[in-house]
């Protein structure tokens, strides 16, 4: 599958999903005007990716300083497939990065890992 | 520009030839000052007539016009004009003093030759007696007459009396005959014994100078037509065939095509008019692009005319969407009757938003719900109308009262009404939701929360009640269910409540690593040390907190804090 990368901008993320290498990753921050829109064909890739039965460990960086409640839901359409692939024994590790002392970016992440069963949700503090 | 410009003026005017004999002055100058058309002043500087005009032919009147000092027609006739006189003077007078001198030099030596046969026939004839010997003197005089231009002859004695004569002496004017004489000297020193007169013709010369003339005035002739041939043709191809070209597309340029001037590729730097037509071509392109860039001006100005007319109608339109979204929203002293202080910070990002609250006693209860649907400005603010309808119709028909059965029949109503229950939605909304329900007489407070917060500071103590993760509404997982907790809280003095979302929490400041969400934390550290104020000075409080945490980033969502704290704590039971 060919990798997509799109540049950041003031309001969404700059995202690297690099499928050969299993190696996805979201940074910056998150509030396009429709969240379905820009979120939908990552999605899309994401879901069709997952559907080749590969074996390549997965790792899905996500590093937002701020992300609007719709892109949080978008987020978590990215996160259901992966724990799905994860159940049925693919490697998936989701990084969860956020800066030291932003609680309310660490909180988001605690409520996300509540929702992974089967995949490993890591949560990473960045100290500055 | 008129026609009594005097350059032009000169130039527009009409050859004579051209003019009515009445003399009544051209249409040009009654119609007045008038804009001059191009095809009048190519006509006018005589460009109309060089294809058709034969090589060195002069249009008729083009001299009378030089004459009178006016109306050249044409460069060519000016040039020729202005140098041919100087030439034929020249060579007229160059030919003429040629044959002067020839004339003159002719002359010199036919004196010399009359000079010299008088003294030859002299000397012969010279002697003691010659008068009495006609045998002498009668041969050598007639040899005189062998010259062709010998004309007459007379000997006389030392007396003066005429001895013999010889031709025809009066003929013809003095100055077509030299006449000279010799005296006859028959010895060294001795006086003169006769004097031998001879007349010769200068007919010949007179004829010679005559030719020379004639010559003159034909080469002069000559030289003019030649002259007038090459000048007009050079002209025409070095000065108004490429002045043509450049007129042409001065027109064009009039009308603003930019045409350049063609320099058929050979260009030299030398000629004065490559170079001005060089110049001329830099001047279009400049004035092409100036052109250019004046029109694309006016066509972003027109453009931004044209946004800023949208933008004035989507705004008008979107104020009067925030006159009717406000008048949804309940009045803030609602709950007065309930012993309930409450003050409330609603700021949508565009005016209108999908921040919503309501206030509302009913039945002696106090409810106060803070909802932030998903998206803001004119989405959201469609959502918070479905969820106050949805509000309405649980509170009034369905009568529920308690907190977490009301967010529960709202999340099945907002579910229902935007399609999300398995009929094929496209929509993926939903709502953050606090709610509240006060029970004065019972000083207790329930809340129920989806996706939201209850935060309570009581003195120095920040608690934060967090409610179920999830919002409401959301296309769910079959069989997935919203399940709400309550959590019932006994009110004490000094408690004070916020219900907020979390463009409240979530404003983005802080320079360099710090560049951070302000967060809970944040907000309640803020609120923290203003417990004693009023609840409306710790909303504006507040309200500026925020505006400085963000310095210049800009908001991110629209915001909504409701605070409250009972009045009056009724008598604890």
């Amino acid at each position: 599958m060919d990798r997509i990368q799109l540049a950041a901008t003031d309001r969404s993320p700059r995202v690297d999903f690099d499928f050969a290498t299993g190696h996805l990753s979201l940074h910056g921050e998150s509030y396009p005007e429709d969240a379905a829109a820009f979120f939908g064909p990552l999605l899309q890739a994401l879901r069709t990716y997952l559907a080749d039965a590969s074996p390549t460990p997965i790792v899905f960086e996500v590093g937002l300083a701020y992300f609007n409640s719709s892109s949080a839901k978008a987020l978590m359409n990215l996160f259901m497939p992966l724990e799905d692939a994860a159940e049925e024994g693919r490697s998936i590790t989701v990084r969860w990065r956020f800066a030291d002392g932003d609680e309310t970016i660490e909180e988001a992440g605690e409520d996300f890992a509540a929702d992974f069963s089967y995949a490993r949700f890591e949560m990473v503090r960045e100290i500055v | 520009m008129t026609a009594e410009t005097p350059t032009l003026g000169a130039a527009t005017g009409p050859s004579a030839s051209d003019r009515p004999a009445s003399g009544v002055r051209r249409g040009g100058s009654l119609r007045g000052a008038g804009p001059r058309r191009s095809s009048d002043f190519l006509s006018a500087a005589g460009f109309i007539d060089v294809p058709t005009g034969e090589p060195g032919a002069m249009r008729p009147g083009a001299l009378r016009g030089a004459a009178q000092g006016r109306d050249l027609d044409s460069l060519a006739h000016t040039l020729f004009l202005r140098i041919y006189p100087v030439i034929a003077v020249v060579v007229l007078v160059t030919q003429i003093g040629i044959a002067w001198v020839n004339y003159r030099d002719q002359l010199h030596l036919y004196t010399e030759r009359a000079d010299l046969m008088a003294s030859l026939t002299a000397k012969a004839i010279a002697g003691p007696d010659w008068r009495s010997r006609p045998e002498i003197y009668r041969r050598p005089m007639e040899a005189l007459t062998l010259d062709p231009a010998f004309r007459a002859a007379t000997l006389r004695d030392a007396a003066g009396a005429v001895v013999m004569t010889l031709g025809e002496p009066k003929r013809g004017r003095s100055f077509e005959q030299i006449t000279t004489q010799a005296d006859l000297i028959a010895g060294p020193g001795d006086a003169p014994v006769g004097h031998l007169t001879l007349s010769i013709s200068a007919e010949a010369l007179r004829g010679n100078a005559e030719k020379q003339a004639i010559l003159a005035v034909v080469t002069s002739l000559i030289l003019m037509l030649a002259f007038v041939l090459t000048l007009h043709a050079n002209v025409r191809r070095h000065v108004l065939s490429p002045l043509k070209r450049l007129l042409l597309a001065m027109r064009e340029v009039e009308h603003k095509r930019w045409v350049p001037v063609e320099l058929d590729g050979a260009f030299r730097a030398s000629n004065e008019i490559d170079v001005i037509s060089q110049a001329f071509n830099r001047m279009v392109d400049g004035l092409r692009s100036g052109d250019e860039a004046k029109q694309l001006l006016e066509q972003l100005e027109q453009a931004h005319q044209k946004l800023a007319q949208a933008n004035h109608l989507v705004m008008e339109s979107i104020g009067y969407a925030r006159r009717i979204q406000s008048s949804v929203l309940p009045d803030r002293s609602a709950l007065d009757g309930t012993g309930l202080d409450v003050a409330v910070l609603w700021e949508p990002l565009h005016l209108v938003g999908g921040d919503y609250f309501w206030l509302e006693e009913i039945d002696g209860l106090g409810i106060l719900l803070v909802a932030d649907c998903t998206g803001h400005g004119v989405p959201g603010a469609f959502l918070t109308l479905i969820v106050a309808t949805a509000l309405d119709r649980l509170i009034h028909e369905r009568g529920l009262r308690d907190p977490a059965a009301i967010l529960e029949a709202l999340d099945g109503m907002v579910r229902t009404q935007l399609r999300q229950d398995g009929r094929g939605s496209e929509s993926d909304d939903g709502l953050d939701c606090g709610l509240c329900v006060w029970d004065p007489a019972a000083a207790e407070l329930r809340f129920a929360g989806a996706g939201s917060a209850l935060t309570l500071i009581d003195g120095a103590a920040v608690t934060r009640i967090r409610g179920a993760k999830r919002g409401l509404g959301y296309p769910r997982r079959p069989g997935e269910r919203f399940a709400a907790e309550e959590t019932r809280l006994r009110v004490g003095p000094g408690m004070t409540f916020y219900l907020m979302t979390d463009g409240i929490t979530d404003q983005m400041g802080g320079a360099g690593p710090a560049r951070r969400l302000l967060g809970h934390r944040g907000v309640t550290e803020i609120l923290g040390p203003h417990q004693g104020a009023p609840l409306a000075e710790q909303v504006t409080v507040l309200d500026a907190a925020l505006a400085a945490y963000r310095g210049g980033e800009s908001r991110r969502d629209d915001m909504t804090l409701v605070a409250f704290r009972p009045r009056v704590l009724p008598r604890a039971t």
